[in-house]
């Protein structure tokens, strides 16, 4: 339903809205990158959704606006509540591409954080301007931490470096010239010694395959990546041993990824805004109105920008919070595209509605690493009292 | 001739809008098409339906308040989806204490209780008395947690941690999902102060029955060979209490202060002598003037260092070093904070109307006072307020207190 973000009304309500939660020398960005957003991104965020359509040229457009470089020290101090917003401003046009970037800044973390100079320098402002694309396949040591799951890559001793093997089933924004940080653990070694590393999609020994088709947001590129033998040497290291440096980047990860629930949230609330005029008299009947949804989304994006100011807090309490909000999100988004659709009826069930799709969006936001359930068990694991054993 | 503007006309099945400016291309309909000259035989093309379907269409600004809003039941929070009720988090007394006060104002009021433990009923001062008493570890518990919930009509949540509170939404997140409250009852206790140098991994922190059992299983039967030596941190209340207990169990006892002798902050120097002479025959042992600097472990001693290279050992070690008020949910919430929650002192109300607080959580004029007599009385004042019930006010004058030193008890005016 383009009709959504066509609508005049949209930059309307953000005149009218409450002061900017970003500093006001970002404003800049954030207009720029609601531009792209309104403008090619809306016209192809369905065949993004249903026609696997990547959309390189709108990442590299957000690239050049500077999206991918706010939570980023290339300009000097980072600035997390910037990356938040410019995601959520990307997601509440289309949750796929927002999703990409923050596969893209996850990435960026991961390389400035390395301090490895051959991840530096050249290669981190190309990455953070697009010129080059970058992911992240952590979901799964994501999980191994929180007791979910065990590693899935494996990487043994060689000289000058380790050969990795092993398959990750689901990665997205993967291409042939894409790159992704990855963690295997290392073979022979004490029990908790893993190695955190980059892989280029071209490199040797390293197998793109299909994964089944998804219920939504085909255009993300996604793959299992498959690695034979792969060698990892000291140009695509990013932390040896590998967790200690998730600790550091962990909050930060986690609380960029609030940009999708928030975005999709706002995107559908602007939906239900858009049918209050016509169907307003029936839509008093249900549950999660938009007004409602918007206050409850207000304040969780205020908090969101709190904790965005010290993203690399490595208190308990700091990481608590950040699950947190990042699960808030995630709940929000879920209940207003199911409100927005019951808002819309069955114009909202048409497979072509902007609104149907941000029902499976919000659907995605809640299932990716880390999940719901996955962010309250790690809550729970967080709070736990300890005991001599 | 003046051209007439362009007009719109939105399908009433689909709300498709045909924009006579744009035409419909794939429909055959070039732009500038007029909507009185599409043929009939034409179709929405996104729902299919006929020309005779669509409506004049009048863009007007997006609405963005809903009309009925103010007046809407929901805004009341009383009847909406998930609603919890009164949820009090916390199932020591003063959770429980909270819920029978609301269960006597009102017989069919919703109570949720959230607890991070499993929700026992239980004493808690007699976890510093129940060696030397003979009350066997599993006779603490008064009534389960499920005996305790179906008698007072308590929805019971346990094992589960509450996480933020969303104040606006009046919403309790935990982790096991988001409670709708009416009223929301904060009585989640103090925890015990997180010093770096006592080690959570290696100091016990008797502040709840569940730690208590741990403890106990560990330190074997009473009379159980070979005897466990006990270090305890700490000779304020809980530390001197504990430590008469255990060591007239038998168990020897080394109780270690920064200050030169034990209850300094409650008892004048004479009274605290008149309990060290009590102790004498006992195998315990007072050492002041101790700064702990840190704890380290080698098989199963655990060894407390003091910062004038003094060492202590024994196979247990109890911090009893103070408590804190956790801060999280209260800073959620936007509760004012004073060493603690500040709470009115006539009627306990916090600065958020639908927001409680009792017990160890609270202060008052920045002043917590963690002891068992007032809770009930507190719960009463925030029943009859939630209850909209006249009260008296709330009458913060302490009791005095009895410190159970087994050896020699004192009672104590504040």
């Amino acid at each position: 339903m383009a009709a959504v973000l066509a609508d005049p009304a949209l930059k309307l309500a953000t005149a009218t809205a409450p002061a900017a939660p970003w500093a006001a020398e970002r404003q800049p960005l954030i207009d720029a990158v609601r531009a792209i957003a309104t403008g090619e991104l809306a016209a192809i965020a369905d065949a993004i959704d249903r026609q696997g359509t990547y959309p390189k040229a709108v990442l590299q457009q957000l690239g050049a606006a500077g999206a991918f470089r706010a939570h980023l020290r290339l300009d000097g101090q980072h600035d997390y509540g910037a990356a938040i917003a410019a995601m959520a401003e990307v997601s509440r046009v289309c949750g796929a591409t927002g999703f990409m970037m923050w596969c893209h800044d996850a990435c960026g973390l991961y390389m400035e954080e390395s301090g490895n100079p051959a991840l530096a320098g050249q290669a981190l402002r190309d990455h953070a301007s697009a010129r080059t694309l970058g992911a992240t396949g952590m979901s799964n040591p994501m999980k191994t931490f929180a007791g979910i799951e065990t590693f899935l890559l494996h990487a043994r001793r060689v000289e000058g470096g380790y050969r990795v093997n092993g398959t990750l089933p689901w990665v997205s924004h993967l291409g042939p010239d894409h790159y992704f940080g990855a963690v295997a653990a290392v073979e022979g070694a004490e029990s908790g010694h893993e190695v955190m590393f980059i892989v280029r999609c071209d490199g040797e020994g390293v197998e793109l395959r299909n994964c089944p088709s998804f219920s939504a947001m085909e255009g993300t590129n996604t793959w299992a990546v498959r690695l034979t033998d792969h060698f990892i040497g000291a140009d695509t290291l990013i932390a040896d041993p590998a967790r200690p440096f998730i600790g550091r980047v962990r909050a930060s990860f986690v609380l960029l990824q609030c940009g999708m629930g928030l975005g999709v949230t706002q995107g559908a609330i602007d939906s239900m805004w858009d049918v209050e005029r016509s169907l307003g008299h029936v839509n008093e009947f249900l549950d999660d109105r938009p007004d409602e949804l918007q206050a409850e989304l207000d304040a969780l994006t205020e908090r969101a920008m709190r904790l965005a100011r010290t993203p690399f807090d490595t208190s308990t309490e700091h990481l608590i919070n950040v699950c947190d909000t990042r699960a808030h999100a995630s709940e929000l988004a879920l209940r207003a595209a199911q409100s927005a659709l019951l808002h819309h009826g069955a114009r909202g069930y048409l497979m072509s509605s902007a609104v149907q799709r941000r029902v499976r969006e919000s659907h995605f936001v809640a299932i990716v690493t880390p999940a719901v359930k996955h962010l309250r068990k790690e809550i729970a694991r967080l709070s736990a009292t300890v005991a001599p054993a | 001739m003046s051209a007439q503007a362009w007009r719109s006309f939105i399908c009433r099945a689909c709300g498709w809008i045909y924009d006579e400016a744009l035409g419909d291309a794939d429909g055959g309909l070039p732009p500038g098409t007029r909507f009185e000259d599409i043929p009939d035989d034409w179709a929405c093309p996104l729902c299919g339906v006929s020309k005779a379907d669509f409506e004049p269409h009048e863009p007007l600004p997006t609405l963005r308040s809903t009309a009925t809003a103010a007046t809407s039941p929901r805004r009341s929070g009383l009847g909406a989806r998930h609603d919890a009720g009164v949820v009090i988090v916390g199932a020591g007394c003063a959770g429980w204490q909270m819920a029978q006060a609301l269960r006597e104002h009102d017989a069919d009021l919703p109570i949720t209780i959230v607890t991070a433990c499993p929700g026992h009923v239980y004493d808690k001062p007699l976890l510093s008395v129940a060696l030397a008493k003979g009350i066997a570890p599993a006779s603490l518990v008064k009534q389960t947690a499920d005996q305790a919930a179906a008698r007072l009509g308590v929805r019971l949540l346990t094992r589960t941690r509450a996480i933020s509170v969303s104040a606006g939404a009046r919403a309790l997140r935990t982790t096991r999902g988001t409670l709708r409250y009416r009223h929301l009852v904060l009585a989640h206790g103090a925890e015990p102060l997180d010093l770096p140098q006592l080690p959570a991994a290696l100091c016990w922190r008797i502040n709840h029955l569940d730690a208590y059992l741990k403890f106990r299983e560990q330190l074997g039967e009473p009379g159980a060979r070979p005897v466990q030596r006990v270090l305890i941190a700490g000779a304020g209340l809980v530390g001197c209490e504990l430590a008469n207990d255990l060591a007239l169990a038998g168990h020897p006892v080394t109780l270690l202060d920064l200050n030169d002798r034990p209850l300094a902050g409650v008892l004048c120097e004479d009274t605290s002598r008149e309990l060290l002479v009590a102790w004498q025959g006992l195998p315990l042992e007072f050492i002041g003037g101790v700064s702990i600097t840190g704890v380290s472990d080698q098989g199963g001693v655990r060894t407390v260092h003091a910062d004038d290279g003094r060492r202590f050992d024994a196979e247990h070690l109890i911090a009893a070093t103070g408590l804190q008020t956790p801060q999280r949910l209260a800073q959620s919430a936007g509760l004012s904070w004073n060493n603690g929650i500040a709470v009115d002192p006539l009627t306990l109300r916090t600065n958020v109307p639908t927001i409680h607080a009792l017990g160890d959580c609270i202060s008052i004029d920045g002043q917590a006072l963690r002891f068992i007599e007032p809770i009930a009385r507190q719960a009463r004042q925030i029943a009859a307020t939630i209850c909209g019930v006249a009260l008296a006010p709330y009458d913060r004058t302490a009791p005095p207190i009895r410190i159970k030193t087994g050896s020699k008890g004192f009672t104590v005016g504040r």
